[in-house]
């Protein structure tokens, strides 16, 4: 029986830190398929409105779609410290139009950061309204465990994210679907604390059935053979854990978007299947 | 041996103008799990001394490739424009002079759309005439090469292969399909930065080189990435094999390794690659003297 504990970090040495952004214009992306047909479909950016958290990931009209509202800085070195400071699971408001007030987390990370918004208000949110995140997690660190590396990830969703600990020590990890070391596709080589990791869908499994896995927007799913604690990379024997945050694309080598939390040698790690384990729980239980 | 008939009667040779690129330096990226990412020269610039046929990992650089860099005339850092997407290996370069410089002999680019700079050409060239050239130099590309097609076998994709490329290339008919040599052959996990991006533009990383077991690869030689597809894009598809020609050394951080620019990709049971010594390398230096 895995023995539940709170994780030990260093969460009470973190800085919080207040950052703005604005959320970006909606994109027309012209993509071409892999049989060379040409497409403009939706892309990224602006607000999505119809499709939410908890939602099926793939099967949309559209390319790299994004979830909630896609959230930039118009300096470059603003826009990176967004993207790098900024964790899954923070907290986020909007600050300007009808939508004043109303309260998000930060979902993952693509181009721009994304902000999840309660759905009966997304409504009211628009390109060109400023947005603050609380950022907090940057330099998380779970103690006593050098080997598990974590990257925006929200101290409470960390928490939230681990079941416990094996008998042998391992870390329970709650995951809704993995994918096949095959899968990773564009997202490669780039920093593991930004962005995210391209995934093939056909590729995801089940962690409990070993059926193909209905992929959701915010499940959390784990991908074999990732090392993540640098760049996104090949390492056989690594395991790379992250949030779905975006749907894929008619190209070729993109699919839906996994935003890192957690890179650890596979034998440090237990991965849990649970259907459950989507940030959309998590945001619940944290409003609850 | 029977070599593939091409359409090559039916393209043109445009000139595009192009610029010698400085050596620039990049914020620093993700790093690298592994001890000692140093601080390396690669990117732009005019490499005196590096040529085809060289190893890879002989020279300590960062993405290096042979000769002189140079990319698209555009203000502030350029992206690929008409000569990154237009330009094949093999196609000449004349210096300022009117000179010839060169051959086009690799690409370096983006990991993918959205991440485009460096978008870089590399100009295989004799030492004598690269000690004679500087960044911010015009060069004129002779670019010939898009739009060549393998008549026999539509389903087979050529990119950035100029007919002069071609002809150098060990290929021939085999059965109904092609057979084409190549040095290493690498299983699809081995492909990091570089899928996901247009063929046309940059490279493909072999981002795992233990896939390579050992094998030293140098400049020009070929080399086979399974379960990947060029066609519309650098892309994960069972099934296919895509083929190219080594044109940049190690990268130092995470995802990243020696690239290869995409020649021709096409389905496995038509585009057979062949383990041999296949390697282009001496081929385009020779060009390079020659032009």
């Amino acid at each position: 029986m895995p023995v539940a504990t709170e994780p030990l970090t260093n969460a009470t040495s973190l800085v919080r830190t207040r950052l703005v952004g604005v959320v970006s214009p909606a994109s027309a992306n012209a993509v071409v398929s892999p049989t060379g047909l040409a497409e403009v479909l939706p892309g990224q950016g602006g607000v999505l409105t119809s499709v939410q958290l908890g939602d099926a990931a793939t099967g949309w009209c559209s390319d790299h779609l994004e979830v909630g509202a896609s959230v930039r800085h118009a300096e470059p070195a603003a826009d990176q410290a967004l993207q790098v400071l900024a964790c899954v699971g923070n907290r986020a408001v909007v600050l300007d139009g009808p939508g004043a007030a109303t309260r998000g987390i930060v979902a993952g990370k693509h181009g721009g950061l994304l902000v999840a918004f309660p759905s009966k208000v997304l409504a009211l949110v628009g390109p060109g309204d400023r947005v603050a995140v609380e950022a907090f997690g940057a330099g998380l660190r779970l103690t006593g465990e050098d080997s598990v590396v974590l990257h925006s990830c929200d101290p409470a969703l960390l928490g939230w994210l681990l079941d416990g600990t094996e008998p042998d020590g391992r870390l329970r990890v709650r995951i809704a679907a993995i994918f096949g070391r095959e899968a990773a596709g564009a997202g490669l080589g780039m920093s593991a604390s930004r962005f995210n990791l391209d995934l093939d869908p056909v590729l995801a499994r089940d962690p409990v059935t070993g059926a193909a896995a209905d992929l959701r927007l915010g499940d959390v799913v784990a991908v074999a053979d990732q090392d993540h604690r640098y760049g996104r990379r090949f390492r056989a024997g690594w395991l790379a854990v992250g949030v779905l945050c975006h749907g894929r694309s008619a190209a070729g080598g993109h699919g839906v978007g996994m935003a890192t939390l957690l890179t650890a040698p596979a034998d440090r790690l237990s991965l849990a299947g649970d259907a459950a384990a989507n940030l959309q729980s998590f945001w619940a239980a944290a409003a609850a | 041996m029977t070599r593939p008939h091409d359409n090559r009667s039916a393209l043109v040779t445009v000139t595009a103008e192009a610029v010698v690129a400085p050596a620039r330096w990049h914020p620093p990226g993700p790093g690298t799990g592994d001890d000692g990412s140093a601080l390396l020269p690669g990117c732009g610039g005019v490499a005196v001394g590096v040529h085809m046929g060289d190893e890879v990992g002989r020279w300590l650089g960062d993405h290096l490739m042979p000769g002189a860099a140079i990319e698209d005339r555009a203000d502030g850092q350029p992206g690929p424009g008409p000569v990154h997407m237009l330009a094949c290996l093999g196609n000449r370069v004349r210096a300022a002079t009117g000179d010839l410089l060169g051959v086009v002999a690799g690409k370096r680019g983006g990991l993918a759309p959205g991440f485009l700079p460096p978008s870089l050409l590399a100009v295989e060239a004799p030492d004598e005439r690269l000690e004679r050239i500087c960044p911010g130099e015009r060069v004129m590309v002779e670019t010939v090469g898009r739009g060549l097609q393998l008549t026999d076998h539509p389903r087979i994709c050529l990119s950035n292969l100029s007919p002069a490329l071609l002809d150098l290339l060990p290929v021939q008919e085999q059965g109904r399909g092609l057979a084409v040599g190549v040095m290493a052959w690498l299983p699809p996990w081995a492909a990091g930065s570089g899928i996901g991006q247009d063929a046309w533009i940059g490279d493909l990383d072999i981002a795992e080189e233990n896939a390579l077991t050992g094998q030293a690869l140098r400049y020009g030689d070929l080399v086979a990435f399974q379960d990947i597809d060029s066609s519309a894009g650098r892309f994960r598809r069972p099934g296919y094999v895509s083929i190219g020609l080594m044109c940049h050394g190690p990268g130092t951080e995470d995802g990243h390794g020696p690239g290869a620019c995409i020649l021709i990709s096409g389905p496995a049971d038509e585009l057979a690659a062949v383990p041999g010594p296949a390697s282009l390398g001496p081929q385009l230096a020779e060009l390079a003297a020659r032009s």
